[in-house]
Protein backbone atom coordinates (compact mmCIF):
# COMPACT_ATOMS: atom_id res chain seq x y z
CA UNK A 1 0.00 0.00 0.00
CA UNK A 2 2.59 2.54 1.07
CA UNK A 3 4.01 2.24 -2.45
CA UNK A 4 0.76 4.14 -3.60
CA UNK A 5 1.46 7.10 -1.49
CA UNK A 6 4.44 8.69 -3.39
CA UNK A 7 2.52 8.34 -6.99
CA UNK A 8 -0.81 10.00 -5.42
CA UNK A 9 1.28 12.55 -3.88
CA UNK A 10 2.78 13.65 -7.10
CA UNK A 11 -0.80 13.09 -8.30
CA UNK A 12 -2.57 15.84 -6.18
CA UNK A 13 0.30 18.65 -6.49
CA UNK A 14 0.19 17.92 -10.52
CA UNK A 15 -3.21 18.26 -10.04
CA UNK A 16 -3.01 21.41 -7.81
CA UNK A 17 -0.56 23.10 -9.74
CA UNK A 18 -2.32 22.76 -13.25
CA UNK A 19 -5.35 23.98 -12.02
CA UNK A 20 -3.50 27.41 -11.05
CA UNK A 21 -1.65 27.31 -14.14
CA UNK A 22 -4.62 26.59 -16.52
CA UNK A 23 -6.96 29.78 -14.72
CA UNK A 24 -4.06 32.00 -15.57
CA UNK A 25 -3.44 30.68 -19.29
CA UNK A 26 -7.18 31.12 -19.92
CA UNK A 27 -7.31 34.82 -18.53
CA UNK A 28 -4.31 35.50 -21.06
CA UNK A 29 -6.57 34.05 -23.89
CA UNK A 30 -9.39 35.75 -22.98
CA UNK A 31 -7.70 38.94 -22.88
CA UNK A 32 -6.10 38.67 -25.97
CA UNK A 33 -9.28 37.54 -27.63
CA UNK A 34 -10.45 41.13 -26.71
CA UNK A 35 -7.98 42.39 -29.13
CA UNK A 36 -8.96 40.90 -31.88
CA UNK A 37 -11.41 42.84 -34.44
CA UNK A 38 -12.66 42.50 -37.59
CA UNK A 39 -11.30 44.51 -40.37
CA UNK A 40 -12.88 43.42 -43.26
CA UNK A 41 -15.50 46.25 -43.05
CA UNK A 42 -15.27 49.87 -44.59
CA UNK A 43 -13.23 48.21 -47.82
CA UNK A 44 -16.74 48.71 -49.80
CA UNK A 45 -17.70 52.10 -49.49
CA UNK A 46 -17.06 54.51 -52.52
CA UNK A 47 -13.78 57.06 -51.92
CA UNK A 48 -14.47 60.43 -51.64
CA UNK A 49 -15.31 62.45 -48.53
CA UNK A 50 -18.41 64.37 -47.11
CA UNK A 51 -18.69 67.27 -44.87
CA UNK A 52 -19.90 66.93 -41.23
CA UNK A 53 -21.54 70.27 -39.83
CA UNK A 54 -22.93 70.47 -36.29
CA UNK A 55 -25.75 72.41 -35.55
CA UNK A 56 -25.62 74.23 -32.23
CA UNK A 57 -21.57 74.12 -32.13
CA UNK A 58 -19.14 76.43 -31.45
CA UNK A 59 -16.54 75.56 -34.12
CA UNK A 60 -17.19 76.99 -37.35
CA UNK A 61 -15.15 75.23 -39.76
CA UNK A 62 -16.83 71.93 -40.90
CA UNK A 63 -14.64 69.21 -40.88
CA UNK A 64 -13.89 66.94 -43.85
CA UNK A 65 -14.08 63.39 -43.25
CA UNK A 66 -13.15 60.32 -46.09
CA UNK A 67 -16.15 58.56 -46.81
CA UNK A 68 -15.40 55.24 -45.81
CA UNK A 69 -14.94 56.66 -42.13
CA UNK A 70 -18.24 58.07 -42.15
CA UNK A 71 -19.67 54.49 -43.49
CA UNK A 72 -17.68 53.26 -40.25
CA UNK A 73 -19.01 55.85 -37.99
CA UNK A 74 -22.68 55.20 -39.16
CA UNK A 75 -22.10 51.59 -38.12
CA UNK A 76 -21.07 52.59 -34.83
CA UNK A 77 -24.03 54.71 -34.28
CA UNK A 78 -26.35 52.29 -35.09
CA UNK A 79 -24.94 49.69 -33.00
CA UNK A 80 -24.90 52.66 -30.16
CA UNK A 81 -28.41 52.82 -30.55
CA UNK A 82 -29.02 49.65 -30.32
CA UNK A 83 -27.63 49.80 -27.23
CA UNK A 84 -29.55 52.92 -25.92
CA UNK A 85 -33.35 51.22 -26.90
CA UNK A 86 -32.06 47.73 -25.18
CA UNK A 87 -31.74 49.50 -21.85
CA UNK A 88 -34.44 52.13 -22.26
CA UNK A 89 -36.62 48.80 -22.68
CA UNK A 90 -34.75 47.00 -19.49
CA UNK A 91 -33.26 44.34 -21.69
CA UNK A 92 -29.87 43.67 -19.96
CA UNK A 93 -29.14 40.63 -22.75
CA UNK A 94 -29.44 42.39 -25.52
CA UNK A 95 -27.97 45.20 -24.22
CA UNK A 96 -25.03 43.22 -23.71
CA UNK A 97 -24.96 41.95 -27.50
CA UNK A 98 -24.97 45.63 -28.67
CA UNK A 99 -22.26 45.99 -26.22
CA UNK A 100 -20.00 43.53 -28.53
CA UNK A 101 -21.23 45.21 -31.76
CA UNK A 102 -20.14 48.61 -30.69
CA UNK A 103 -16.61 46.87 -30.12
CA UNK A 104 -16.19 44.81 -33.15
CA UNK A 105 -17.68 48.15 -34.91
CA UNK A 106 -14.74 50.46 -33.32
CA UNK A 107 -12.09 48.01 -34.60
CA UNK A 108 -13.72 47.48 -38.05
CA UNK A 109 -12.70 51.49 -38.68
CA UNK A 110 -10.23 51.32 -41.18
CA UNK A 111 -7.41 54.29 -39.35
CA UNK A 112 -5.66 54.79 -42.72
CA UNK A 113 -8.54 56.91 -44.29
CA UNK A 114 -8.26 59.16 -40.40
CA UNK A 115 -5.58 62.07 -40.89
CA UNK A 116 -3.33 62.02 -38.16
CA UNK A 117 -5.50 64.26 -36.22
CA UNK A 118 -8.14 62.76 -36.91
CA UNK A 119 -6.59 59.86 -35.66
CA UNK A 120 -5.27 60.61 -32.68
CA UNK A 121 -8.35 61.82 -31.81
CA UNK A 122 -10.13 58.63 -32.73
CA UNK A 123 -7.53 56.20 -30.49
CA UNK A 124 -8.08 58.21 -27.87
CA UNK A 125 -11.98 57.82 -27.52
CA UNK A 126 -11.64 53.92 -28.92
CA UNK A 127 -9.44 52.86 -26.16
CA UNK A 128 -12.00 54.65 -23.52
CA UNK A 129 -15.20 53.74 -25.50
CA UNK A 130 -13.83 50.14 -25.86
CA UNK A 131 -13.57 49.10 -22.32
CA UNK A 132 -17.23 50.58 -21.49
CA UNK A 133 -18.24 48.45 -25.12
CA UNK A 134 -16.41 45.40 -23.21
CA UNK A 135 -17.94 45.62 -19.55
CA UNK A 136 -21.45 46.21 -20.86
CA UNK A 137 -20.92 43.42 -22.60
CA UNK A 138 -19.57 41.05 -19.57
CA UNK A 139 -22.14 42.43 -17.89
CA UNK A 140 -25.44 40.95 -19.11
CA UNK A 141 -27.75 40.66 -16.13
CA UNK A 142 -26.36 43.73 -14.59
CA UNK A 143 -27.78 46.43 -15.90
CA UNK A 144 -27.14 48.74 -13.14
CA UNK A 145 -23.60 48.17 -13.96
CA UNK A 146 -24.25 48.48 -17.47
CA UNK A 147 -26.09 51.89 -17.72
CA UNK A 148 -22.79 52.99 -15.43
CA UNK A 149 -20.56 52.31 -18.48
CA UNK A 150 -23.09 53.68 -20.93
CA UNK A 151 -23.45 56.81 -19.19
CA UNK A 152 -19.27 57.02 -20.11
CA UNK A 153 -19.44 55.31 -23.64
CA UNK A 154 -22.35 58.14 -24.25
CA UNK A 155 -20.09 60.89 -23.51
CA UNK A 156 -17.05 59.09 -25.99
CA UNK A 157 -19.93 58.45 -28.70
CA UNK A 158 -21.00 62.40 -28.65
CA UNK A 159 -16.95 62.82 -28.97
CA UNK A 160 -16.80 60.95 -32.09
CA UNK A 161 -20.03 62.25 -33.32
CA UNK A 162 -19.08 66.16 -33.09
CA UNK A 163 -15.96 65.26 -34.70
CA UNK A 164 -16.91 62.59 -37.76
CA UNK A 165 -20.69 62.69 -37.74
CA UNK A 166 -22.96 59.99 -37.04
CA UNK A 167 -24.78 59.41 -40.45
CA UNK A 168 -28.01 60.62 -39.54
CA UNK A 169 -29.58 63.14 -37.45
CA UNK A 170 -28.92 62.78 -33.71
CA UNK A 171 -30.44 64.10 -30.53
CA UNK A 172 -28.09 64.80 -27.56
CA UNK A 173 -30.60 63.98 -24.86
CA UNK A 174 -30.15 64.74 -20.87
CA UNK A 175 -31.60 63.18 -18.08
CA UNK A 176 -30.65 65.40 -15.13
CA UNK A 177 -31.34 62.45 -12.45
CA UNK A 178 -28.84 59.84 -13.02
CA UNK A 179 -25.67 60.35 -11.37
CA UNK A 180 -27.01 62.05 -7.90
CA UNK A 181 -28.94 64.39 -9.64
CA UNK A 182 -25.77 65.34 -11.64
CA UNK A 183 -27.27 64.38 -14.70
CA UNK A 184 -25.88 62.35 -17.75
CA UNK A 185 -26.18 62.47 -21.63
CA UNK A 186 -27.09 59.85 -24.22
CA UNK A 187 -27.60 60.21 -28.03
CA UNK A 188 -30.91 59.32 -29.37
CA UNK A 189 -32.02 59.24 -33.42
CA UNK A 190 -35.88 60.34 -32.09
CA UNK A 191 -36.60 64.08 -30.37
CA UNK A 192 -38.87 61.45 -28.00
CA UNK A 193 -37.73 60.91 -24.79
CA UNK A 194 -37.26 57.15 -24.04
CA UNK A 195 -34.44 57.40 -20.97
CA UNK A 196 -32.05 54.51 -21.23
CA UNK A 197 -30.98 55.10 -17.64
CA UNK A 198 -33.64 54.45 -15.67
CA UNK A 199 -35.81 52.47 -18.21
CA UNK A 200 -39.52 52.21 -17.89
CA UNK A 201 -39.03 53.69 -14.16
CA UNK A 202 -39.11 56.80 -15.87
CA UNK A 203 -39.07 56.27 -19.81
CA UNK A 204 -40.29 60.20 -20.42
CA UNK A 205 -37.65 61.82 -18.14
CA UNK A 206 -35.59 63.85 -19.70
CA UNK A 207 -34.69 66.48 -22.08
CA UNK A 208 -33.25 67.48 -25.51
CA UNK A 209 -30.37 69.12 -25.48
CA UNK A 210 -28.61 69.20 -28.78
CA UNK A 211 -29.44 68.88 -32.47
CA UNK A 212 -26.50 66.95 -34.78
CA UNK A 213 -26.83 66.81 -38.12
CA UNK B 1 -7.54 2.96 9.86
CA UNK B 2 -4.39 2.11 7.97
CA UNK B 3 -6.08 3.15 5.04
CA UNK B 4 -6.88 6.46 6.47
CA UNK B 5 -3.53 7.64 7.85
CA UNK B 6 -2.00 6.86 4.73
CA UNK B 7 -4.33 9.37 3.11
CA UNK B 8 -3.32 12.27 5.53
CA UNK B 9 -0.02 11.17 5.10
CA UNK B 10 -0.28 12.30 1.46
CA UNK B 11 -2.07 15.23 1.59
CA UNK B 12 0.42 16.14 4.23
CA UNK B 13 3.20 15.79 1.90
CA UNK B 14 1.32 17.18 -0.61
CA UNK B 15 0.56 20.44 1.70
CA UNK B 16 3.80 20.34 2.58
CA UNK B 17 5.14 20.22 -1.35
CA UNK B 18 2.52 23.17 -1.55
CA UNK B 19 4.75 25.54 0.35
CA UNK B 20 8.02 25.27 -1.73
CA UNK B 21 5.77 27.28 -4.32
CA UNK B 22 5.33 30.52 -3.48
CA UNK B 23 3.74 33.21 -5.88
CA UNK B 24 5.68 36.10 -6.66
CA UNK B 25 5.25 38.92 -3.91
CA UNK B 26 3.67 41.97 -5.42
CA UNK B 27 6.22 44.52 -4.05
CA UNK B 28 7.94 46.92 -6.30
CA UNK B 29 8.78 49.02 -3.31
CA UNK B 30 8.58 52.12 -5.33
CA UNK B 31 6.44 54.47 -5.92
CA UNK B 32 6.16 55.82 -9.50
CA UNK B 33 5.86 58.85 -11.79
CA UNK B 34 2.39 57.85 -12.62
CA UNK B 35 1.30 57.12 -8.61
CA UNK B 36 -2.00 59.05 -8.00
CA UNK B 37 0.16 60.80 -5.45
CA UNK B 38 2.63 62.65 -8.10
CA UNK B 39 -0.33 62.74 -10.87
CA UNK B 40 -3.08 64.86 -8.96
CA UNK B 41 -2.69 67.34 -6.07
CA UNK B 42 -4.14 64.57 -3.43
CA UNK B 43 -4.08 66.07 0.39
CA UNK B 44 -2.44 63.42 2.89
CA UNK B 45 -5.62 61.97 4.71
CA UNK B 46 -7.00 61.19 1.27
CA UNK B 47 -3.89 59.44 0.02
CA UNK B 48 -3.78 57.13 3.20
CA UNK B 49 -7.54 56.30 2.74
CA UNK B 50 -7.12 54.96 -0.64
CA UNK B 51 -3.40 53.26 0.46
CA UNK B 52 -5.05 51.67 3.50
CA UNK B 53 -8.39 50.60 1.72
CA UNK B 54 -7.61 49.83 -2.03
CA UNK B 55 -3.45 49.57 -2.76
CA UNK B 56 -3.65 45.59 -1.82
CA UNK B 57 -5.21 45.14 -5.03
CA UNK B 58 -5.15 47.86 -6.95
CA UNK B 59 -1.46 48.65 -6.88
CA UNK B 60 2.03 47.80 -7.56
CA UNK B 61 2.77 47.46 -3.96
CA UNK B 62 0.48 45.32 -1.77
CA UNK B 63 0.70 45.01 1.81
CA UNK B 64 0.66 40.64 2.17
CA UNK B 65 -0.77 39.36 5.06
CA UNK B 66 1.18 36.60 6.78
CA UNK B 67 -1.59 34.25 5.69
CA UNK B 68 -0.61 34.78 2.43
CA UNK B 69 2.94 32.81 3.07
CA UNK B 70 0.38 29.71 3.32
CA UNK B 71 -0.57 28.19 -0.01
CA UNK B 72 -3.32 27.61 -1.34
CA UNK B 73 -4.31 30.86 0.42
CA UNK B 74 -1.37 33.14 -1.17
CA UNK B 75 -2.01 31.33 -4.95
CA UNK B 76 -5.79 33.30 -4.26
CA UNK B 77 -5.09 35.96 -2.97
CA UNK B 78 -2.26 36.56 -5.73
CA UNK B 79 -5.05 35.65 -8.55
CA UNK B 80 -7.06 38.55 -7.14
CA UNK B 81 -4.62 41.63 -6.87
CA UNK B 82 -3.98 40.41 -10.75
CA UNK B 83 -7.66 40.60 -11.61
CA UNK B 84 -7.95 44.03 -9.55
CA UNK B 85 -4.43 45.89 -11.04
CA UNK B 86 -5.84 44.58 -14.63
CA UNK B 87 -9.20 46.67 -13.40
CA UNK B 88 -7.79 49.25 -11.74
CA UNK B 89 -4.23 50.46 -10.58
CA UNK B 90 -3.37 53.03 -8.45
CA UNK B 91 0.56 52.96 -9.02
CA UNK B 92 -0.29 53.42 -13.31
CA UNK B 93 -3.09 55.85 -13.05
CA UNK B 94 -1.07 58.85 -14.95
CA UNK B 95 -0.09 56.40 -17.54
CA UNK B 96 -3.42 56.54 -19.18
CA UNK B 97 -5.32 58.92 -21.30
CA UNK B 98 -7.20 61.95 -19.65
CA UNK B 99 -9.89 60.28 -21.27
CA UNK B 100 -9.56 57.09 -19.23
CA UNK B 101 -8.06 58.75 -16.15
CA UNK B 102 -11.97 60.39 -15.58
CA UNK B 103 -13.60 57.03 -16.26
CA UNK B 104 -11.11 55.11 -13.76
CA UNK B 105 -12.12 57.96 -11.16
CA UNK B 106 -15.68 57.91 -12.30
CA UNK B 107 -16.10 54.19 -11.71
CA UNK B 108 -14.14 54.38 -7.98
CA UNK B 109 -16.77 56.61 -7.06
CA UNK B 110 -19.45 54.65 -8.09
CA UNK B 111 -17.78 51.60 -6.92
CA UNK B 112 -17.85 53.33 -2.63
CA UNK B 113 -21.02 54.75 -3.21
CA UNK B 114 -22.58 51.87 -3.73
CA UNK B 115 -20.25 50.00 -1.64
CA UNK B 116 -19.15 47.16 -3.43
CA UNK B 117 -15.59 48.16 -2.65
CA UNK B 118 -13.26 47.23 -0.79
CA UNK B 119 -14.65 43.83 -0.99
CA UNK B 120 -16.54 42.30 2.19
CA UNK B 121 -14.16 39.88 2.52
CA UNK B 122 -11.66 42.07 2.30
CA UNK B 123 -13.18 44.40 5.05
CA UNK B 124 -13.74 41.19 7.32
CA UNK B 125 -10.01 40.75 7.46
CA UNK B 126 -9.01 44.56 7.45
CA UNK B 127 -11.71 46.01 9.67
CA UNK B 128 -9.20 49.46 9.06
CA UNK B 129 -10.03 49.33 5.33
CA UNK B 130 -14.38 49.57 6.50
CA UNK B 131 -14.93 53.40 5.27
CA UNK B 132 -17.21 55.39 7.55
CA UNK B 133 -19.74 57.67 6.37
CA UNK B 134 -17.10 60.91 6.04
CA UNK B 135 -14.41 59.03 4.81
CA UNK B 136 -16.57 58.34 1.58
CA UNK B 137 -17.72 61.66 1.31
CA UNK B 138 -14.34 62.82 1.65
CA UNK B 139 -12.88 60.66 -1.21
CA UNK B 140 -15.64 60.88 -3.19
CA UNK B 141 -15.67 64.68 -2.66
CA UNK B 142 -11.65 64.66 -3.77
CA UNK B 143 -12.66 61.88 -6.61
CA UNK B 144 -15.46 64.50 -7.80
CA UNK B 145 -13.01 67.59 -8.02
CA UNK B 146 -9.92 65.91 -9.72
CA UNK B 147 -12.16 64.53 -12.32
CA UNK B 148 -13.83 68.20 -13.12
CA UNK B 149 -9.77 69.38 -12.65
CA UNK B 150 -8.97 66.85 -15.69
CA UNK B 151 -11.57 67.32 -18.09
CA UNK B 152 -10.96 71.39 -17.93
CA UNK B 153 -7.35 70.93 -18.63
CA UNK B 154 -8.26 68.63 -21.99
Amino acid sequence: MKRFAIPLALTVITLLVSSVVGLAQHKHDEMKSMGKVDSSHGQSAKKGSVVVQTKADTISTPRVVDANVAASMKEIVEHYLHLKNALANDKTKDAAAAGKEIVDAMGAMDKSFLTAEQKKLYEDVEDDAREHAEHINENAGNIGHQREHFDMLSKDVYDLVKAFGGGQVLYKNFCPMYNDKKGAIWLSETKTIKNPYYGKKMLTCGSVQEELK
Amino acid sequence: MKRVKQILFVLLIGFIVMQFMQPARNQSGQVLQTDISPTYAIPENVQTLFKNTCYDCHSNNTNHPWYSMIQPIGWILARDIEDGKAKLNFSELGSLSSRKQISRLQQIENRIKDDTMPLPAYQLLHPSARLTEEEKQLLIGWIQKTRDSIASKR
